[in-house]
């Protein structure tokens, strides 16, 4: 944690010029994220768990399992693979993540409503990027 | 085992053909979408020419009789695994018991016309004469060198096996589309009696719709378009052809031969579909229109290569997937 602590001032030097709203990184030693809030760069505390959103509710959070172009429905297919109020279950495909060719599927982690779809169809999103908003049954 | 429980018509066990046996007058028959096949086979981590299962005709219904990975790449049928919906161009887990239903081709301007059905090790049928393809005109390969019946049942050879499934591919149709004027399109190399076509039919024939009349199936596909017309009357003796070749009767109205072409013939050839986009043609329904772009040698060979790219790019990436650590099964 120590190692990654001194890097701090480093990486939020570097955030400040840029458009990164939020910055995560892991290591062996530890996790750094850190936030802008107004122009400045703040260290925000380490989430606790995967599945606590960020708007603090009951929400659960379904991130990219890779870095890929996220869709929200095959590409063949004209229909989303899940709609906003829509009741899915643990496991079902929620949307895919596009590597090339490769189509994998983004699952939800447990049943669930989806209370939000995050990032828009055919946009890259890196590891970890919230994709979908799940509200717990 | 996969027992086939809907009437069949015209399914057939297909793998990527019997070449090398023209010489015997042995067609060599295949997948009419190769790509497909090949794709599916990738996805399985099945070798590329593995037997599948290819479907003109739907809907079409198996039961898996144990645990099998199966793929199924071609024509999005709106598959289901026990009613429950199954995503295009992806690898699937029956469980025993489970029954697999496909029903019409979907997709509007992108609708293909034949499914392929792969399945973990490939459909475990006799080779004959260096392939498993079903030679329907010889009555040999495939199953009972014949077209599958409802009662059928045919053996995956790697049924039982753990297999990654879960995932899929982006189809070759979206990654390598060809058009022309908004219509689908292959190219076209002139072939041998070219020359001896009228010069307002040749104009024609590049120029011009074509419609795939419902005289089309593996054999061949009849057009209908402008009729092409010899500057004089061509009587040629019966030589070797080959699927992809264009020939052209007296009516006018080109035939392009297909996977069971018969391996003679005697009518001129306009020209020959490239090998690169035959599978293109394989799922061209009947009733639709399309076009020919003149093409030559050097195009040829890069087209193909371009294909070969995408395999090997799929083979790569799907290896990496198969191989990487949590496996869904």
């Amino acid at each position: 944690m120590r190692d990654v602590a001194l890097h701090a001032s480093l990486f939020a030097a570097w955030l400040a010029d840029t458009d990164i709203g939020l910055f995560e990184l892991r290591t062996p030693n530890g996790t750094l994220r850190l936030g802008r809030q107004g122009d400045d760069i703040v260290e925000l505390p380490v989430e606790p768990s995967d599945a606590q959103g960020a708007a603090g509710a009951a929400l659960v959070t379904v991130k990219a399992p890779t870095v890929g172009i996220f869709l929200n429905g095959h590409p063949l297919g004209n229909a989303p693979l899940v709609r906003i109020g829509e009741r899915v279950a643990a496991g079902q495909t929620v949307g895919l993540m596009q590597i090339g060719p490769l189509l994998l599927p983004v699952a939800a982690a447990e049943a669930g409503k989806i209370a939000a779809v995050c990032v828009g169809h055919g946009l890259s999103a890196g590891y970890g990027t919230p994709l979908v908003e799940l509200q717990p049954l | 085992m996969i027992e086939v429980l809907s009437s069949a018509a015209l399914a057939t066990v297909q793998d990527l053909g019997r070449t090398g046996s023209l010489r015997w007058g042995v067609g060599t028959s295949g997948a009419m979408d190769n790509l497909a096949l090949a794709a599916g086979n990738l996805l399985l981590g099945n070798a590329l020419g593995a037997a599948a299962i290819e479907i003109p005709v739907f809907p079409f219904k198996v039961r898996f009789g144990e645990d099998c990975a199966f793929a199924l790449t071609g024509a999005d049928c709106a598959a289901r695994l026990d009613g429950q919906p199954l995503l295009p161009w992806w690898v699937h887990q029956a469980r025993a018991g489970q029954v697999l239903a496909l029903g019409l081709p979907q997709g509007g301007a992108q609708r293909g016309t034949r499914a392929m059905l792969c399945v973990a090790g490939g459909v475990d049928v006799p080779e004959v004469l260096g392939s498993r393809s079903t030679q329907l005109r010889g009555a040999f390969g495939g199953h009972e060198g014949r077209s599958l019946r409802r009662g059928d049942v045919l053996r995956a050879a790697g049924a039982g096996a753990a297999c990654k499934t879960g995932f899929g591919l982006v189809p070759p149709a979206l990654a390598m589309p060809l058009e022309r004027d908004g219509l689908p399109a292959v190219r076209v190399l002139p072939a041998a009696e070219y020359a001896g076509f009228d010069p307002a039919s040749r104009s024609a024939f590049w120029a011009g719709e074509w419609k795939i009349t419902s005289q089309s199936d593996r054999y061949g596909y009849r057009l209908e378009g402008e009729a092409l017309r010899p500057i004089a009357p061509m009587e040629l003796r019966s030589h070797g052809i080959v699927p992809g070749v264009i020939q052209v009767p007296h009516s006018g109205q080109p035939i392009i031969q297909m996977r069971d072409a018969q391996p003679s013939g005697g009518y001129p050839k306009f020209g020959t579909v490239i090998e690169a986009d035959m599978w293109r043609l394989g799922q061209a329904p009947i009733g639709s229109r399309m076009r020919f772009i003149e093409t030559g040698w050097d195009e040829a060979v890069a087209a193909l290569d371009e294909v070969r790219a995408w395999l090997d790019k799929v083979a790569r990436m799907v290896e990496l997937h198969r191989a990487a650590p949590g496996a869904r099964r």
